[in-house]
């Protein structure tokens, strides 16, 4: 391959960083451009530098390799490089070229480069695995939602979600600390949330329970929805048929 | 203490009880008719009359036994209270003894003269033998209890060894170590072998079998101290042990590897959601009778999701209620971005 990999390695622990990059250090592929103590450094380095391979932790501080990977509007090939063997399946759902054991050998490292050499001449550069994520239901709930705000990363306690609405390619979410876009469908929301927390009641919303004051005839055959602070939502047929089998009335 | 009395605890005990002084009353009134030559009816009335009576009146004298435990009064003390209860309660038996006879006996008057005396002896000899039988059972009680608090303070001990030894070999601590120590051995070879000498001693503590389940402050420290050095390592400037320790507590004691889960906890709620400098406090005071040990780090609020006692948390509460009788010996709090956890542990008055 004439043209090297640009590199980018986020991992939180100075010293994983040393190894890996005296690793990559021989290798020809690898051309390092950056290195982030976390995610929030490794969202705002992707989106600028645009790299072509991001080897990433799972575990740091603030936001997951997952979560940031949520977040990127560049979609680089992605390396897992982690402790731990229960995020390997995940990784795979995410698309990911490749999944490091800490610690790996350096014959490994080299081997899940050329992974990503091999896969990028047969299918390109661009990888999908951003795209990925939101068609996949989890094996768990939602316990944070984060969202990138031009160039400010939010981090919201699901409990602090009131409702989602949809809106053409977004969804808007209104938290207790204000509203944030994020690019998302209603579906990866309506599986990705607990449906004991959170009811789809329209097409366009997904309410939090808690958050429900009333529920009101509006027509004949039709609902409205109002909540603590007064907001009326629709409710669609099947979104009635929701609240009842969750509110039990 | 269960103050609770032993026939309402343990019906079938009350029934042997009654069994055996209907047997002894039995015995008596054979003796009374076949070698003293009494008549049986009134040898019945006269001695059922009164052992019966003995055994309701006497099964009160287990609080007596109850209030005077041969472990924590002198024995003067005592003798004085079981002489001024064996007073009272031989006074309500003859007097109750007395009013009954009257109603059954066709010679009342002349037989009270006659037996006074030896019913009051009788008495106090009765109340002898009630409370040997009733410091047996509490003897035999206080034994039991013993043993079952024994056998869940080994499974407590256990518990914490498992859970001292799965936390060594969780990957979050153990393969990010190794993954340390591979990285240190091309940059830092001096360290890298440092790491591996603190990593392995850690490991032998955990595992060593140790008998005497308390330690010494200084030795608790220092395993801890290990601990904190190999995730010192990987976290760098992240992590900052604070140590605020008073000399003279370093001899007290403690039960081992209580506080590791505390420092666990500390690194995975503090540290490794940071990306500043988290200070691990540890704070110990001690005064003649009880050894404080509190530790404390900040947290961000924002992004530890609140998910109620953990494992280790709960074991510590267990082992101190267990050892020591109390249940609100550890303190956790709380407040705003920062977590504290203080233990209260009493110490053997020499």
């Amino acid at each position: 391959m004439s043209e090297k990999l640009r590199t980018i390695i986020v991992e939180d622990e100075e010293l994983a960083r040393n190894l890996m990059k005296s690793f990559l250090a021989e290798n020809e592929n690898i051309e390092l451009i950056a290195e982030c103590e976390n995610g929030f450094e490794g969202v705002k380095q992707i989106n600028e530098l645009k790299p072509d391979l991001v080897f990433l932790d799972i575990q740091m501080p603030k936001i997951t390799g997952f979560e940031m990977l949520e977040l990127l509007e560049h979609k680089p090939q992605i390396i897992f490089a982690t402790a731990y063997d229960q995020y390997a399946l995940k990784a795979f759902d995410y698309n990911a070229a490749d999944y490091l054991l800490k610690p790996y050998s350096k014959d490994r490292l080299e081997e899940a480069v050329q992974k990503v050499v091999d896969r990028i001449q047969k299918e390109g550069k661009e990888s999908d695995v951003a795209e990925r994520v939101s068609d996949f239901p989890r094996e768990e709930y939602l316990d944070r939602v984060v969202v990138k705000d031009r160039h400010k990363i939010h981090i919201a306690p699901v409990d602090a979600v009131r409702y989602i609405e949809s809106m053409d390619d977004y969804v808007m979410i209104y938290t207790t600390e204000g509203r944030w876009m994020k690019q998302k469908t209603m579906k990866y929301f309506e599986n990705a949330l607990n449906p004991k927390n959170f009811i789809r009641i329209h097409r366009s919303y997904i309410v939090k329970v808690d958050e429900i004051a009333e529920i009101q005839q509006y027509e004949k055959e039709s609902y409205i929805v109002i909540l603590h602070d007064k907001t009326k939502l629709k409710v669609s047929k099947t979104g009635y048929k929701n609240l009842k089998g969750v509110l039990n009335f | 203490m269960d103050y609770r009395h032993p026939f309402i605890k343990n019906p079938r005990l009350s029934i042997s009880y009654g069994v055996s002084w209907v047997v002894a009353s039995m015995l008596l009134v054979l003796i009374a008719t076949f070698v003293n030559n009494m008549a049986f009816g009134l040898a019945m009335k006269e001695i059922f009359t009164f052992m019966m009576l003995f055994a309701l009146i006497g099964a009160a004298i287990w609080y007596v036994i109850k209030f005077s435990t041969l472990e924590d009064n002198s024995i003067f003390r005592i003798a004085l209270a079981h002489l001024f209860a064996a007073s009272i309660i031989v006074f309500i038996w003859l007097y109750t003894g007395v009013v009954v006879i009257k109603l059954v006996h066709p010679n009342a008057q002349f037989w009270l003269e006659q037996t006074l005396v030896n019913r009051l002896m009788m008495g106090y000899g009765l109340y002898i033998i009630n409370v040997i039988f009733f410091y047996a059972v509490n003897y035999y009680y206080a034994f039991k209890e013993k043993s079952r608090n024994e056998v869940k303070l080994k499974g407590l001990v256990k518990e914490a060894e498992l859970h001292a030894l799965k936390s060594q070999i969780n990957p979050h601590f153990l393969f990010n170590s190794l993954n340390s120590i591979s990285s240190l051995t091309m940059t830092d070879p001096a360290k890298a072998q440092e790491m591996v000498i603190n990593l392995s001693q850690l490991m032998r503590y955990s595992l060593k079998h140790d008998q005497s389940e308390k330690v010494t402050l200084q030795q608790e420290l220092e395993n801890n101290k290990l601990y904190l050095s190999i995730e010192k390592v990987r976290f760098g400037s992240k992590l900052n042990p604070v140590f605020a320790v008073e000399e003279n507590c370093l001899k007290a004691e403690i039960p081992n590897m209580i506080l590791q889960p505390l420092y666990e906890n500390a690194i995975k709620y503090g540290v490794y959601e940071a990306t500043e400098t988290v200070d691990v406090i540890t704070h110990v005071r001690c005064s003649e009778n009880v050894l404080e040990v509190t530790i404390s780090n900040t947290y961000d609020k924002n992004v530890v999701s609140k998910k109620g006692e953990g494992i280790g948390l709960r074991n510590i509460r267990d082992r101190l209620q267990v050892i020591y009788a109390n249940p609100h010996l550890l303190k956790i709090e709380n407040k705003q971005n920062e977590f504290t956890v203080t233990l209260t542990i009493p110490q053997k008055v020499k």
